[in-house]
């Protein structure tokens, strides 16, 4: 194939000349060192290349090889508990390779080639398969079954299978007597993996935070973006949902963001026990990290990189949850490269096509019936974080990510300030998933789940419409009946949604719990009124000793939740003895 | 309820809440007397009238200061108007004082 030559270096983008047999979104390799780009551009014989890897020392004159491949991960056992680059690279096998840091030209396969897994066939010899079709598992760790598909495009009659210890590129089973199946397979990152149809996203994605599950759900295969400002909580939250959803595996992608928040993960996760599985919840987890000091280009593909994997897993039949921290890093890359291809800048410099770039990606999210003859149900969550400038989604990024998203996490850095975790503004987030996890919650929780929550929800809306009452004109002018409100909202606010990410027990809160826990809470305002209408004093209902034990509730644990039914009882009993001492007489 | 030319009357009633010797003679001027004795019984009879169209509830001053939280609520209310007034056993002052305070949030300085 013809060799380029380059004429224009800047940054991460290279101009070669001499390119006229290339297409757009071909790899190619830049320079003697073998630098791994990108075509995202052509005119002419003149292709924009973006570079994944520093540029430094490259200049014009130098050669550019084409591949003629488009950007693609490869997809086989090996992927969970590693952790990779922006462009699949493994970056443990990369420092035992080439040091701590990202150095030029360096090539590596991004799956082992040498580690051998145990194939087990699943069909036999005679067996006609399609694509999709599972012909083996692999057990790749001891909670992730690995199913070994016939890629797509391919079908035809099993003619040889093989069981037993193979590396990902020898080749398991043969269709047709000529077609070779491996283990790994190839796919193009810029390209969702197709399926048979999307469904109707109704399941909630259990996460264990109160705030989320209970007032802002996100179901499973469904969309969520987390915007806040600096110091908000966003990674805390992201890794928190990473911890504990319920989702079979975990894709995180560190996408410009500090490298130590990585670390956190890396030395957190093995040591965390998922309570669903029983094992170290990096059992489940791919890692993608693509940290602030990571060559700027390839921070646009690590998003693109993340889902295709998750998508890989998806077809298996997994659920699979996808963090994205941060989004807006990735769309001030797409700025970047943009700017430096001399577009037509849109809003505050972002690309005029960064909203369809959003929507490629958060459209692939989604639950589906993947293909293959069995039917298999996937979905993906895609949860992303927003760093808006300044706290103000007013801005590009945010409304793009919107104008999608089904699930808006407001973060309040007032909120984050007053150590309320997590910081998730309750007035102004929403979750358009509410009518259809409310039946599902309705039917599988309590029947009085929803209804319970939309009162909570009413309390809260009014609490912030008394609370510009008594900013006025102080607590005292309320009426008993407002005051009660406002010490069962700050109730709400400080026993229920409150979260402790870092106690053992309040970490994680089952959908049960939760129950329990907002079922106490609203008892609480439900037994006050009912007390100040016998005529009972404010005074004497705030002073409740039981209010310390409903303020503990949450630090009960899973395995003991009838205590919460204990505590409910109490609080009853103790209403009706300020009755009976204090009430009005019955004339 | 009585109609008025145009207009609702409301009939308010009025209460003497205290120890039998000291409003017992109330019962002569028409007024509603109840008696209480302790704290317990004080506190549930004033809630108790209050809520049943009582629109001055007299309570003697003895009787008050042993129910300093219910006589406080009823302070931003304007019906009842809870009044304090002395018993047979004289004034404990503590009538006279709520009158003074009132006076001087209201006009900003003790005029009595």
């Amino acid at each position: 194939m013809k060799v380029g030559k380059i004429i224009k270096v800047s940054g991460p983008l290279v101009v070669a000349e001499g390119m006229d047999e290339a297409n757009v979104y071909d790899v190619v390799q830049v320079s003697e060192n073998k630098l791994i780009g990108e075509i995202i551009e052509m005119r002419g014989d003149k292709a924009s290349i973006q570079v994944y890897e520093e540029t430094t020392g490259i200049g014009p004159g130098d050669p550019v090889y084409t591949t003629g491949e488009p950007l693609s991960v490869e997809l086989g056992p090996g992927l969970i508990e590693a952790m990779f680059d922006g462009i699949q690279r493994p970056l443990e096998p990369l420092r035992a390779l080439a040091g701590d840091f990202l150095s030029k030209g360096v090539e590596i396969h991004s799956l082992d080639r040498e580690k051998k897994w145990y194939f087990t066939p699943t069909v036999k010899v005679g067996d006609k398969v399609e694509e999709g079709d599972v012909i083996g598992t692999v057990q790749e760790t001891p909670i992730v079954l690995h199913k070994i598909m016939v890629p797509f495009g391919v079908s035809g009659e099993v003619t040889d299978i093989k069981e037993g210890e193979y590396t990902v590129v020898d080749e398991v089973c043969t269709l047709d007597g000529n077609k070779k199946l491996q283990m790994m397979q190839k796919w193009p990152v810029r390209k969702g993996r197709g399926y048979k149809r999307k469904l109707n996203p109704t399941v909630p994605l259990l996460t264990g935070q109160r705030v989320v599950d209970t007032f802002f759900p996100v179901s499973k295969g469904g969309t969520a973006a987390i915007p806040g400002p600096f110091g908000s909580g966003k990674t805390v939250i992201q890794h928190q949902l990473a911890k504990w959803a319920d989702s079979e595996i975990v894709v995180y992608v560190g996408c410009g963001e500090r490298g130590n928040e990585m670390t956190d993960v890396l030395m957190e996760f093995p040591e965390i026990i998922d309570p669903i599985t029983g094992e170290s919840l990096m059992k489940r987890t791919v890692l993608i990290a693509n940290t602030s000091n990571m060559p700027v280009a390839a921070r646009e593909a690590s998003i693109y990189t993340g889902i295709t994997l998750a998508e890989y897993y998806r077809d298996m039949g997994y659920s699979v949850a996808i963090m994205a921290d941060s989004t807006s890093r990735w769309a001030e890359a797409l700025r970047e490269m943009s700017g430096r291809l001399e577009e037509m800048p849109g809003d505050e410099g972002y690309p005029a096509y960064l909203a369809s770039r959003a929507a490629d990606f958060y459209e692939r999210a989604g639950k589906v019936v993947c293909y293959g003859g069995d039917d298999r149900e996937g979905a993906i969550t895609v949860i992303g974080a927003v760093s808006p400038p300044g706290g103000d989604i007013s801005e590009p990024v945010s409304q793009a990510t919107l104008r999608i998203v089904k699930v808006f996490w407001g973060l309040d850095y007032a909120l984050s300030y007053r150590r309320h975790f997590p910081a998730i503004n309750w007035l102004n987030s929403y979750s358009l998933y509410q009518p259809s996890i409310d039946k599902w919650m309705d039917e599988n929780v309590d029947p009085e789940f929803a209804s319970n929550r939309a009162k909570a929800m009413n309390l809260l809306q009014d609490e912030s419409e008394l609370q510009e009452i008594v900013r006025l004109v102080g607590r005292d002018s309320l009426s008993e009946e407002d005051q009660l409100k406002l010490e069962a909202t700050k109730s709400i606010r400080e026993d229920y949604l409150q979260q402790n990410a870092f106690h053992e027990v309040d970490t994680f809160c089952s959908f049960a719990k939760q129950n329990l826990m907002l079922k106490l809470v609203l008892e609480f305002y439900d037994q006050g009124i009912k007390a100040l209408k016998k005529g009972v004093y404010i005074k004497e209902i705030e002073k409740l000793a039981v209010r310390d034990k409903i303020a503990r509730a949450k630090y009960i644990p899973e395995d003991n939740i009838e205590e919460i039914e204990k505590i409910t009882e109490e609080l009853i009993a103790n209403i009706d003895n300020l009755i009976s001492k204090g009430g009005i007489l019955d004339a | 309820m009585p109609q008025g030319k145009g207009c609702v009357i409301y009939m308010f009633k009025i209460a003497v809440v205290g120890d039998k010797d000291s409003i017992l003679a109330f019962k002569a001027l028409g007024v509603d007397v109840y008696t209480v004795y302790g704290s317990e019984e004080a506190r549930k009879t004033v809630d108790t009238i209050a809520r049943n169209n009582y629109g001055i509830i007299f309570i003697t001053e003895q009787t008050a200061s042993l129910i300093p939280d219910t006589i406080e609520r009823y302070d931003n209310e304007i019906i009842p108007a809870v009044i304090l007034i002395p018993s047979n056993q004289g004034t404990l002052d503590i009538g006279m004082k709520r009158i003074n305070e009132n006076v001087e949030k209201a006009v900003g300085s003790n005029i009595l």
